[in-house]
């Protein structure tokens, strides 16, 4: 017979007790079903469960006193008793509540920030309505629970099933994202496929103070959607110990987001006094979001004693509705060679997300060993397609473009604006993903154990489309619905054997892809009662495809320290460090999928094509790196109610890359006092700090001498990057956050404080070895300090309730919030008069500089 | 303020009168108000004069026997039982939080040292004797290992290996209220069917100690309290 010892079983029969004692109501955790969301709740209760969560003094276990600690010494939270006393006689026992109430919003209320995730509204919500039965005896239960503030936010959740035995889960949900609340778009037909102009602007022939008082006349709007969630799901013993699980959750996004417009460079080609303004265009217009995405889980596994199995398939569904966005361009373009131009470029148009299917089917196998051990292996396939109908290159009709004398560059439309102008049809485009995992550990003792993990990850990108038109036998495609071969001479952005055969301009796809070997190595020693260390070397090996390297090797070492030995304090202290190397860096890989590979093509005045980039760029996912990161975490319980924590950390990241990304900095702190000495009572403080730097350096082409000898050298400090054109930018960020909150229950009235601050500070400085480095050298005159003005963000949050019983079953909770805030940004200064210059038209005003808002309501709450 | 809003505040208000209304009801309806929760996670063991306690004991001899060994099965032995079980069992009589229509008016005029002094005494007392146990029952099997399939925890765990208590060994770890425990030895299979029973039901719930048996009682079916009952009286 097994040996039960007395101690360890008492103490699991206590926490059980407990737990039986309450329903449903704390199992919002982690689930092997996937399905819904592991939070349910809104911006009037962000818990979900807010008049539910009443501490109780019956803490963790009915054996034992306290137990609020975790081993390392933080508080846990008292656990919450039941909600409401069950009613009911039998084998079934319900409870309920309801909270109704009143919600106003006074100040500005349509501030983006404060808006964001939150509909509010002013008017009646339901707080919450949650209802559960419970069968002591069968372990049955079913609880349903749902919160509205508005239509577009909402949730209804029903969870019914047997502990034990099966359990099922449905649940609806709706949940905002503003993303803008003070959109000007001139068009009309937002939230549609077609952007059109209204009336008093001509597409391709109206002035600057027309669109002006366009832009001045169109309805603020907000930029946002609603995701609707709703789900099914079941999880239940098959046949002994073989578990079966199922879930589809159906997401769908509607609304609109901001998006852009190109009509060729505008910058280049500034206004010079024309009431029509310069050339080319750049527009923020809005775009369509009509998404759904189904995923779906299906799954098996078995526990035995030895072995564990799992074995699942997840798919998932993207399907976008609107397949294109359709806009007009209001401003004129025009050739810079000073030739009639054939037809004017009007409209312009994107191809938006195609449709896409993603399988995987992931096996896992365990086992246990002796000596405390154990053998995982996992193997997953996976392939991600995408085979939409393509849509043809250009939708233009007529002729663009210009010709006379040496410049013969017209579009007929006709030869692209049809499917016919595509050398397949649908995209045919799949990426094959496989893993093996193969894991194993031994504990041969209480003071030491290691492990051992090699891990095999392939990403093999099958996608292999040639932009080839059969109509013209011309390969490439028609840049920016031909705007731009509108504008500049050679640069359609199509290549053949004639007049384009000196175009070098990308004719395929490049199929990104990667082999991924991992192999790793731990040891955990238990040096004495009070210190621990654990150690884990990493190798990583990978192979990239078509990418600057063939080969990235990093080695990782990782030391980690537990220590109890510092009096009551809990030490956890880790340094890590990495060294990434790697092969050959090739500045430019990528020629095979570019015109100049193909035969026929012939360099411009014999002079090779203009240098990709320049060859001292090391990308920061390519270049040698070395890492370091520590982090030391000390927690010291003041006393039996009390703790004091504080958390230090750092990172740096230093690549070895005289253009591209230099280094990164984080430099982090937080600190935190927690206090509950009893469960009517908690306050907690907290203030958190960081730093982030990041180092960039890069040159700027020398413009003069594209097209001309010398242009096809790529060495840092050539004619074409001369290092007078050499600049580098430093990013600092400086992030801040604090709060304080407070809850204590007087018995007749439980009130909860709490204050909660955020600040974000960014500045971008910069320097550059002479002003050639500059696109305008002239703005240097404009910031003599070599920097951007800073931005900030800021958000203060002040909230209060108060809640007290009316009768036994009836309370009422009044809670206030004022939440203010600050914004400035310098990518939305000189929006004060007007939203469009020259042939730029902005849409988004950018969020409100400062704002205030107060929420109060009165929420009434009926216990069954 | 729209129709939506003012059809929930309707709905609210409804409900909230109709929830006063049956407060009215229950608070009509409810006798005395209940005794507080007894919380016994951190009863200390208890001490009492046990020779003063045997001059208090009169009265209880008339059921609990003179020796401590009940006149009846309907009653539960006192000898050699948990002295700090027996306090806090008297503590709840007196205090209304377990109802007896005997206990509770015994122990209502007991003074504290008073529950102390009798708890000393019968604990002081010799257990009866053991009996001929059918160590391979359904009964001992259910103590000493319960029955993991139906849920059915071991007795042991709490009672103590030979049903006598448990015997901790000290560990620098939190410890339960082992003492508070009673000693389940030679008990009548009628009077341990009863209190699972009332554990069961609920009766007896109000200290965190019924709280653990009442999740234990959950999981046993008449035939494994009559198998329980039949193997610790015959101890």
């Amino acid at each position: 017979m097994r040996t039960i010892k007395p101690m360890p079983f008492a103490i699991l029969l206590g926490l059980a007790g407990c737990c039986m004692a309450l329903p449903a109501v704390a199992g919002d955790g982690s689930d092997s079903m996937r399905v819904g969301d592991l939070q349910y709740g809104n911006g009037l209760d962000p818990r979900g469960w807010t008049p539910l969560m009443a501490p109780g003094d019956e803490g963790m276990s009915w054996l034992h006193p306290g137990q609020l600690r975790t081993p390392s010494g933080a508080l846990y939270p008292y656990p919450y008793g039941p909600p409401t006393r069950p009613l009911g006689g039998g084998d079934w026992t319900y409870w309920g509540l309801l909270e109704l109430g009143y919600i106003h919003v006074n100040g500005d209320r349509n501030a983006e920030f404060f808006r964001q995730y939150t509909d509010w509204k002013n008017g009646a919500a339901l707080g919450l309505f949650a209802l559960g039965f419970d069968n002591r005896k069968t372990g049955g239960y079913v609880e349903f629970r749902g919160s509205r503030l508005s239509a577009d936010d909402q949730y209804y959740r029903l969870r019914a099933g047997r502990y034990g035995s099966y359990k099922i889960e449905a649940f609806y949900r709706d949940i905002p994202h503003t993303v803008s609340t003070s959109a000007y778009p001139v068009w009309n037909g937002v939230g549609s496929t077609d952007l059109t102009l209204p009336s008093g602007l001509t597409p391709g022939d109206s002035t600057i103070a027309a669109v002006q008082q366009a832009s001045r006349d169109a309805p603020r709007r907000s930029i946002g959607l609603t995701r609707t969630r709703e789900g099914l799901s079941l999880e239940g013993e098959l046949y002994r110990h073989w578990i079966g699980y199922a879930s589809v959750t159906n997401e769908e996004r509607n609304g609109t987001r901001l998006w852009g417009g190109p009509m060729f460079f505008s910058f280049a080609f500034p206004s010079t006094g024309s009431p029509y303004g310069g050339n080319g265009g750049v527009l923020e217009t809005v775009r369509p979001i009509d998404f759904t995405t189904t995923d779906v889980n299906l799954g098996l596994r078995n526990v035995g004693k030895l072995w564990r199995f799992n074995a699942v398939y997840t798919g998932s569904f993207f399907r976008d509705h609107k397949d294109h966005l359709n806009y007009q361009n209001p401003f004129l373009i025009t050739n810079v060679v000073g030739l009639p131009n054939a037809g004017l470029v009007t409209d312009g148009q994107f191809s938006l997300e195609p449709d896409n299917d993603y399988h995987n089917l992931r096996l896992e196998l365990s086992r246990e060993l002796k000596w405390h051990g154990e053998l995982s292996l996992a193997a997953a396939y996976g392939t991600m397609r995408q085979n939409d109908t393509l849509l043809p290159p250009v939708n233009c009709t007529g002729t663009l473009g210009f010709a006379g004398g040496p410049f013969q560059q017209l579009i007929p439309c006709a030869d692209w604006n049809t499917t016919a102008a595509l050398s397949e049809s649908s995209a045919h485009a799949r990426i094959d993903t496989g893993l093996f995992d193969a894991k194993l550990s031994f504990h041969p003792s209480s003071a030491f154990g290691w492990h051992a993990d090699l891990r095999y990850y392939k990403e093999d990108n099958k996608t292999r489309y040639l932009a080839y038109n059969p109509l013209t036998g011309q390969y490439g495609y028609i840049s920016e619905n031909g705007s731009q071969g509108s504008v500049v001479p050679g640069e359609v952005g199509i290549f053949d054997n004639g007049y384009y055969s000196t175009s070098n301009v990308q004719i395929a796809n490049i199929p990104f892809g990667y082999d991924d070997t991992l192999f790793e190595l731990g040891v955990d020693w238990n040096a004495s009662r009070d210190n621990s260390f654990n150690l884990v070397y990493t190798f990583d090996h990978n192979e990239p495809k078509h990418r600057e390297r063939k080969r990235l090797d990093e080695q990782r070492l990782k030391l980690s320290w537990v220590s109890k030995s510092l009096g009551d304090a809990t030490l956890r202290a880790s340094i890590e460090y990495a060294d990434r190397t790697g092969g050959h860096y090739d500045y430019d890989p990528y020629e095979a999928y570019y015109s100049a590979s193909l035969p026929g093509y012939v360099p411009a005045d014999g002079i090779a094509p203009t240098a990709f980039t320049v060859d001292a760029m090391r990308k920061y996912d390519m270049s040698d790196r070395k890492e370091s990161k520590a982090r030391v975490i000390l927690l010291y319980p003041l006393g039996e109610s009390s703790t004091v924590s504080a958390t230090f950390y750092g990172s740096r990241d230093q690549y070895d890359a005289q253009v591209g990304r230099q280094n990164t900095r984080t430099t982090g702190f937080t600190g935190e006092w927690d206090w509950q000495p009893s469960p009517r009572t908690n306050a907690s403080v907290y203030v958190g700090a960081e730093s982030t730097h990041l180092k960039f350096a890069n040159v700027a082409d020398n413009e003069a001498i594209v097209g001309a000898a010398g242009s096809e050298d790529p060495s840092l400090g050539g004619p074409l990057y001369p290092l007078e054109n050499y600049w580098h930018d430093l990013d600092n960020e400086r992030d801040y956050n604090a709060g304080v909150n407070f809850s204590h229950d007087f018995g007749r009235v439980r009130l909860d404080l709490g204050w909660n601050y955020t600040q974000s500070l960014s500045k971008l400085d910069y320097a550059y070895a002479s002003t050639a480095a500059l696109t305008h050298p002239d703005a240097a005159a404009l910031t003599p300090d070599d920097a951007f003005p800073n931005n900030h963000y800021r958000s203060s949050t002040f909230s209060a309730s108060l809640g007290f019983p009316v009768t036994r079953s009836v309370g009422v909770r009044l809670f206030g919030q004022y939440q203010s805030g600050s914004f400035l940004d310098w990518h939305y200064l000189g929006f004060d008069d007007t939203l469009v210059y020259d042939h730029r038209i902005y849409t988004d005003e950018g969020p409100q500089l400062h704002y205030s808002v107060t929420v109060v309501g009165v929420m009434l709450n009926v216990k069954l | 303020m729209t129709r939506t809003s003012i059809l929930l505040l309707a709905m609210a208000l409804a409900v909230a009168a109709a929830g006063r209304a049956q407060d009215a009801a229950t608070a009509a309806s409810a006798a005395a108000p209940a005794a507080p929760f007894a919380d016994l996670r951190r009863q200390a063991p208890v001490r009492g004069d046990a020779q003063a306690g045997a001059g208090k004991a009169t009265v209880c001899a008339a059921c609990h026997g003179p020796q401590g060994v009940a006149v009846a099965p309907t009653f539960p032995n006192l000898a050699g039982q948990s002295a700090t079980y027996l306090y806090v069992q008297l503590k709840q009589f007196k205090e209304g939080q377990r109802r007896d229509p005997v206990m509770s008016g015994q122990a209502a005029p007991l003074s504290d040292a008073d529950m102390r002094d009798l708890a000393a005494y019968y604990a002081s007392l010799a257990p009866k004797p053991a009996g001929p146990a059918d160590e391979s029952s359904r009964g001992a099997q259910l103590y000493a290992a319960g029955d993991p399939a139906n849920g059915i925890p071991p007795c042991q765990g709490c009672h103590g290996a030979d049903a006598q208590g448990p015997r901790p060994v000290p560990n620098g770890k939190p410890q339960p209220p082992w003492a508070s425990f009673p000693h389940l030895r030679g008990q009548s299979a009628i009077y341990l069917a009863k209190a699972l029973g009332d554990y069961k039901s609920g009766a007896r719930a109000d200290n965190s100690n019924a709280r653990v048996m009442q999740g234990v009682a959950q999981t046993l079916g008449d035939e494994d309290v009559q198998a329980l009952g039949a193997y610790l009286s015959t101890r």
